[in-house]
């Protein structure tokens, strides 16, 4: 897993952050500007990852801890 | 043969029944036993046997108490009933009449399980500080249970339901018999190498005995000393295990668990866009506001009248300009009367000087009798009234119908008195 990206509930957090300080208004101009460009793309790349159907595959682990994939037997 | 000694069967019954309904030992009876040959009757009462390796009594449950039963009696299950035994006199069988029944073998388990419950309680393995939260948008769920059966098929399937982006890792577990409780602990250990957010840990329903590993000391203590935030998810809707008070939340079933564990993606599309909107309208009413309020500027004082702000200034300005012409003025002025009183001393030695001032004096006098004269006086309007050749200051001089004569600056005009008023103030001019 790529670290660097920040995790998709740290992203939302942050756009809950930013919005509660838009809402305030507490902040100037310029800057709510700025956050509220943030807010956006946040939202955007949230909405993205929420979009990204990959196909995710369950993993299994194995008695000596190897990962394998995992299908349900019905 | 004489028959009177003989008893009818329903006689010596009734007979028995007496002995056995008197007997106090009889009347409550505790007896262990399996069940065999139960049936359910339409009326809800129980028809069964009881018996052990030497011998069987028959038993009925009336439903009125088998309605208080907290698990269904099935044949084979060991069981501890409490009850009165007698006879039915239709069948002469003597039968339990059964009230209570419990599972045997439960009620020990029971103790075990309070105890340990009380223990770990006090030991604070319950306490709501040490609870992790459970993050609200995971993006990789551990699960430790079987690796087949409804548990597993419940959370896969509710988790793509919900939230198909989100990574699965399965640590397959044995969650009955008796090694159950090392290996669930294992499992648990192993997932928490992993980068996983959030671990389930559950099995589907099944008796107490099934579930009995969830109720070990061990599992209890590693599930607090996981890392990982875990769902017990032990699916039993009613009962709680112990793994459910040590675990950060609870499931009553695997399905709940998956439920707790991830969002739905529907809602979380949702939130996105209320966030959006959210962000979009506070930008909207925070510009909204500012040119509001730059409206406001404009229409004050100052930006209608912008002349106000170097008014002053111009003015302060004239001030000055003026103060320095002045004081020019003046030094120039002081010269010039220094210059002129000079002259003047020097023309004053002059005799026609003298005979100037002789004459502007003379001028004055002039002046001065032309304002005494009374004629002058006429000429602004006043007049002056006669009665022959006295002057009238007092109307007391005249009388009604008196001949009057009225001097004006330039002639005169003859009247008649035509009536007289006193005043006590002041004067009243006399009307002609």
């Amino acid at each position: 897993m790529e670290k660097k990206e920040k995790k998709f509930e740290e992203k939302v957090t942050e756009l809950e952050k930013i919005i509660d300080e838009l809402e305030n208004g507490n902040i100037e101009l310029e800057q709510s500007i700025e956050k509220y460009a943030q807010a956006m793309q946040l939202a955007k790349e949230c909405d993205e990852k929420l979009k990204q159907i990959e196909e995710k595959v369950n993993k299994i682990v194995s008695e000596n801890g190897k990962l394998e994939d995992f299908d349900l037997m019905e | 043969m004489n028959n009177e000694k003989y008893l009818s069967v329903g006689a010596l019954t009734k007979y028995l029944k007496y002995k056995f309904d008197i007997d106090e030992h009889l009347r409550s009876v505790f007896l262990k036993g399996e069940i065999s040959n139960l049936k359910k009757h339409t009326t809800g009462h129980y028809y069964f046997s009881i018996k052990d390796e030497n011998s069987k009594i028959n038993a009925i449950m009336f439903r009125k108490n088998a309605m208080e039963l907290t698990f269904e009696p099935e044949d084979g299950m060991k069981i501890l009933v409490k009850g009165r035994v007698s006879i039915y006199e239709m069948t002469g069988n003597y039968q339990i009449y059964v009230e209570e029944m419990e599972e045997d073998g439960l009620g020990n388990l029971y103790i075990v399980f309070e105890k340990l419950k009380k223990d770990l309680e006090k030991e604070g393995l319950f306490d709501p500080k040490y609870k992790k939260e459970i993050p609200k948008i995971p993006e990789k769920i551990g699960i430790v249970t079987a690796p087949t059966g409804a548990a597993i098929k419940d959370i896969l399937s509710t988790i793509k339901r919900r939230f198909p982006i989100c990574k699965t890792i399965l640590f397959p577990a044995l969650v009955q018999g008796e090694n159950a409780k090392e290996d669930i602990v294992r499992k648990i250990e192993m997932a928490n190498q992993y980068d996983i957010d959030v671990l389930i840990v559950g099995r589907g329903g099944g008796s107490i005995e099934d579930l009995w590993a969830f109720n070990e000391e061990c599992v209890a203590r590693a599930i607090f000393h996981s890392k990982i935030p875990i769902i017990s998810a032990v699916g039993h809707e009613v009962d709680f295990t112990i793994a459910d008070f040590v675990a950060d939340k609870r499931a009553p079933t695997p399905t709940g668990a998956a439920e707790m564990a991830v969002p739905s993606m529907y809602e979380l599309e949702k939130l996105l866009k209320q966030y959006t909107i959210r962000a979009s309208e506070s930008m909207i009413k925070k510009i909204k506001y500012h040119k509001l309020w730059l409206e406001s500027k404009k229409g004050s004082f100052v930006m209608k009248n912008p002349m106000i702000l170097f008014e002053n200034k111009k003015q302060y300005l004239d001030t000055l300009l003026e103060k320095g012409t002045q004081n020019i003025k003046y030094k120039i002025d002081a010269k010039k009367n220094a210059l002129e009183n000079i002259k003047k001393t020097y023309l004053f030695k002059k005799p026609q000087i003298i005979y100037e001032k002789q004459k502007e004096k003379l001028k004055n006098n002039i002046i001065k009798l032309e304002l005494i004269n009374p004629l002058n006086v006429l000429k602004r309007g006043y007049s002056l009234t006669y009665s022959g050749n006295q002057i009238i200051t007092d109307i007391k001089n005249v009388k009604k119908e008196d001949p009057i004569t009225i001097r004006f600056q330039n002639g005169e005009i003859k009247a008649k008195v035509i009536e007289i008023k006193e005043e006590k103030y002041g004067k009243e001019r006399e009307k002609i």
